[in-house]
């Protein structure tokens, strides 16, 4: 890839494409050329730029773990023209990607306290990079609580995943759906996120949260971490603004002064406060 | 690096003639009574007596249409490419000074974090030949965001009219010495004189740093509500505005060829900010005049030490329910 035209885009090939949900999939993208994929190097926390040639470019995390090499993968909701011509692609096919761009989740600050994930519907693609991240790095941290909702158990995404990581003794999973999306073999909580956090009211001591989802569920949900322990600088979230160019120039994420896509998207709530509510 | 000297119009007619055939010439041209930046082969094509053009001529820098790159489909892969820099150098001959200083500004802005690199191809074969103001309208507003009618900042060079015939030179930049030396001998060196009995006189309408106070502190006002009732959302004001840098990025063409280009956006726009879940952070009218307002008077500043507003005045003349950025400026002010 040039160095100086940074609009110029990596080639990727569609390796294998996931139904997660109805309108969601996650595509595993492979580098077609080798030398890109040397080259290539992000950290958890941090997004690119999707392309369908033709169609345009779009703005998504990189849902894997930059602990799983040799490729990257994103999960994405069929919502405009981009993420439907997305949605029509077949494996194999080639798509753009340009990134990484953007901040991290400072996981080396996290070391020795216990990690509690926090997600909604399909906030929970970048907190699974995440996820994977600390799961592949089990000893550095004490704790990993994975609370994840959805509105119904077919919005659940990475249903898979959530059977590995309900099966492993080192993590623990609350799976939620809102009440009427249970079905009668249903076996997770039935309810809201927020109330669920506080049911189960894990230990604010010595731990850091990661919340992504819908606004009103980060909007609720963030009172009751602060009342169980936790404090405005151990709790991250992503921001999710309209973005085009990913490096602070087409102003389209801008919150005042702060552009979410060089500045964030990762901020603690502490920082969040200083920004007008512009996201 | 000043220097100074003097040049007649005849003169300086010989000295287009001199620029024009291994340059590219971009002048204020007139069409219909109004003036806009065209290539120009001529010299009496130029427009020397303008106020201002509609738009700025920000375009040689970042046009309106930018292509990023094209691509193409073959054999189930695309091969890329990325369009041909550009040969020979621009010269933006007769630019006002409000302009050029935008030129400041934008360079500033694209090559701060990421060098643009069509920006910054486009900027090393950039001249600027401005023009001090003779006359200026009620728009008018440089002598309140820190110009002046005469201002050098930005140019290579610049031209005052002193007499019915003779130009007032400043040499400003290198880039200047450089056009100079195509016809040195059209030109006849002279000391440093006072511009101002040359120029036009534009009032001072507000103490920036003053209403900057009040900018800067007040965000949820019903201020910005009511000064923004009339505002359209169209547009214009960014489209017009020499220093509005806010893009989108589009694909043209079909899967199988086509070209990625940028184009020019604004923040005015309800789309502008829209999530695709139809969450919008900036969901009113209101919300959007005021981060223009803040963009150009306190986050500019705070991210580049600039304002990023030039005293042009275009967006009070295009604008077409008659927002003027000056009465805003000056009710922050008041407060």
């Amino acid at each position: 890839m040039n160095s100086q035209n940074i609009y110029l885009p990596y080639k990727m090939r569609i390796e294998k494409i996931t139904e997660e949900a109805p309108m969601v999939k996650t595509f595993k993208l492979a580098f077609v050329n080798p030398e890109d994929e040397s080259n290539f190097e992000f950290k958890t926390g941090q997004f690119g730029e999707y392309s369908v040639f033709g169609a345009g470019e779009s703005t998504f995390c990189i849902a894997s773990s930059p602990t799983h090499k040799g490729y990257i993968e994103c999960t994405f909701r069929k919502a405009g023209k981009v993420t439907t011509a997305l949605y029509n692609c077949e494996e194999g096919d080639i798509i753009g990607f340009r990134g990484p761009y953007g901040n991290n989740f400072p996981l080396e600050d996290w070391e020795g306290k216990s990690v509690l994930f926090i997600a909604g519907g399909i906030g929970l693609p970048p907190v699974r990079s995440v996820i994977w991240n600390c799961l592949d790095l089990r000893d550095k941290f004490k704790d990993i609580t994975i609370l994840y909702g959805a509105k119904t158990v077919q919005d659940l995404v990475y249903k898979n995943e959530l059977e590995e990581w309900a099966k492993r003794p080192d993590v623990k999973l609350i799976t939620t759906v809102d009440p009427g999306g249970e079905t009668p073999d249903w076996k997770g909580e039935v309810g809201f996120v927020p109330s669920i956090l506080k049911k189960a009211s894990p230990k604010g001591e010595n731990a850091v949260a990661i919340v992504c989802g819908p606004p009103i569920m980060i909007k609720l949900t963030l009172p009751i971490l602060l009342e169980i322990g936790f404090t405005e600088e151990s709790i991250f979230t992503t921001l999710e603004n309209r973005m085009k160019c990913g490096i602070g120039q087409c102003g389209h994420c801008a919150v005042g002064p702060y552009y979410v896509c060089k500045d964030g998207p990762v901020i603690n709530y502490a920082d969040l406060q200083l920004l007008p509510v512009e996201y | 690096m000043n220097n100074y000297k003097l040049i007649t119009k005849q003169n300086l007619h010989s000295f287009f003639d001199a620029l024009q055939p291994k340059n590219t010439i971009i002048a204020p041209k007139e069409i219909n009574k109004k003036y806009y930046f065209k290539p120009v082969d001529k010299f009496e094509d130029i427009a020397l007596d303008y106020i201002q053009t509609v738009l700025s001529a920000k375009s040689v820098l970042f046009p309106r249409s930018d292509t990023l790159f094209n691509y193409h489909r073959a054999d189930g892969d695309y091969n890329i490419d990325e369009p041909s820099p550009i040969e020979k150098n621009t010269i933006v001959f007769g630019m006002k000074p409000c302009d050029a200083s935008s030129f400041v500004y934008l360079s500033n802005f694209f090559l701060k974090d990421y060098q643009d690199k069509n920006i910054k191809e486009r900027l090393e074969k950039l001249y600027i030949i401005s023009l001090s103001c003779k006359e200026a309208d009620n728009a008018c507003f440089c002598t309140s965001v820190g110009s002046n009618p005469a201002s050098t900042k930005g140019s290579d060079l610049n031209l005052t009219l002193i007499e019915n015939d003779t130009y007032y030179v400043e040499v400003v930049t290198e880039k200047g010495q450089e056009l100079i030396n195509y016809s040195a001998d059209l030109f006849q060196d002279t000391k440093e004189i006072d511009k101002s009995k040359y120029i036009a006189n534009v009032p001072q309408k507000f103490d920036v740093e003053q209403a900057k106070q009040n900018i800067d502190s007040i965000f949820e006002s019903p201020l910005w509500v009511k000064d923004s009732l009339a505002c359209l959302g169209c547009g214009i004001c960014a489209y017009a505005c020499p220093t509005c840098t806010c893009f989108d990025i589009q694909d043209i063409g079909s899967q199988f060829n086509g070209s990625r280009v940028r184009n020019w956006d604004s923040c005015a726009f309800d789309l502008f900010t829209k999530h695709a879940s139809g969450h919008n952070p900036r969901p009113v009218q209101s919300q959007r005049w005021r981060n223009r307002i803040k963009h150009k008077f306190e986050y500019s500043v705070e991210n580049l030490g600039l304002i990023s507003c030039v005293g042009c005045g275009r967006c009070i003349r295009s604008c077409p329910t008659s927002m003027n950025i000056v009465k805003t400026v000056q009710i922050f002010q008041g407060v």
